[in-house]
């Protein structure tokens, strides 16, 4: 793991307490920016691109924005102290998962192995051999989304649609009568 | 903290700012072609529909923080950015048809080729991306100007 990993590691761990321990709500937010900011940079480390993409843009970008204009409509008393008093009890709950959690780690093979389960699939051989000659697209990923499974990425953007519009209504109802 | 700043910070009436508006003046064009190059990028490199309908979207968020949110919605409407959803589903959901119709699976672009179309399997998924796209864009936009609707003290309508 070089240091420039680490030092993003070091960053979302950092953003993550921040986001849980601040008091003020606002600042929460903006450390909650920073943590999705980060983890997107941890998915273009992961050669995950087309992720990353989208963390920085939904997560770090629009969920952000989304959330100041809510926070905006609340009541937020000035506060008199930055970070929250921490709750043992919850906090203990929380190291106990991600204890539980962590043990599952050393059963994952290591980034870009080439004997991993995923790499050396039937599944993901055919689609890396076949995919340019059957959609003519270089991106394997976009084949795989729109062309061979096609199918689900409709129903993703059908999942957008009805939530957005159920959203929509209801939200214009409550604001506009 | 002066008076004036504290009612901007708890979403009082909007202030415009110089300086936010010749920025946003000057970078929203690259931000929508940036946007909409991720979206057609996308068959050849990382991106795609989702990530580019959410930038594009981005462009109407800073338009609406540097021009003020309700007159932004005034230029807009209340009825494009839902109206943009509903086509891009359609649009979705035709071509998969289309191609069903046309004696293929459902999505499966290559068929279009016999409609003359070059390289039918790319510009189909390019095409899809697109929809997706104007989904997005669409969801985003409706959602920032619902969400801030009322923030200014409810008097919107």
């Amino acid at each position: 793991m070089t240091p420039l990993e680490l030092s993003v590691l070091a960053l979302i761990v950092g953003a993550a307490f921040a986001t849980a321990a601040l008091k003020s709500v606002l600042n929460s937010v903006v450390a909650f920016g920073a943590y999705s900011l980060s983890i997107a940079i941890i998915w273009v480390f992961l050669r995950a691109p087309d992720v990353g993409l989208t963390e920085a843009a939904v997560g770090a970008g629009i969920m952000t924005v989304l959330f100041l204009l809510t926070i905006v409509k609340t009541e937020h008393p000035e506060v008199e102290r930055t970070f929250e008093r921490i709750d043992l009890q919850a906090a203990g709950v929380a190291l106990a998962l991600v204890v539980v959690l962590s043990s599952t780690l050393f059963a994952l093979p290591a980034v870009g192995d080439a004997n991993a389960a995923v790499a050396d699939d039937e599944v993901t051989e055919y689609y890396l051999e076949n995919a340019y000659e059957e959609t003519h697209v270089k991106n394997a990923v976009t084949a795989v989304l729109a062309a061979y499974r096609g199918f689900d990425t409709m129903g993703e953007a059908a999942v957008v649609y009805s939530a957005g519009v159920g959203l929509l209504v209801v939200l214009n109802r409550e604001v506009f009568g | 903290m002066s008076d004036s700043d504290r009612r901007v910070a708890r979403g009082g009436p909007y202030v415009g700012s110089p300086i936010i508006m010749a920025t946003v003046r000057v970078v929203m064009p690259f931000v929508f072609t940036f946007g909409l190059f991720v979206m057609f990028h996308g068959a050849d490199s990382s991106g795609g529909g989702f990530q580019g309908g959410v930038i594009v979207g981005t462009v109407v968020l800073m338009l609406g923080i540097a021009f003020g949110i309700e007159s932004t919605r005034d230029w807009i409407g209340p009825r494009l950015p839902v109206a943009l959803v509903g086509v891009g589903v359609l649009a979705f959901l035709f071509t998969g048809i289309g191609s069903v119709l046309l004696g293929a699976g459902f999505l499966e672009y290559a068929v279009y080729g016999d409609l003359g179309i070059p390289h039918a399997s790319k510009y189909g998924i390019e095409f899809v991306e697109l929809a997706i796209g104007v989904i997005v864009a669409g969801i985003v936009t409706g959602l920032f100007f619902a969400i801030a609707a009322g923030t200014t003290g409810g008097e919107s309508a």
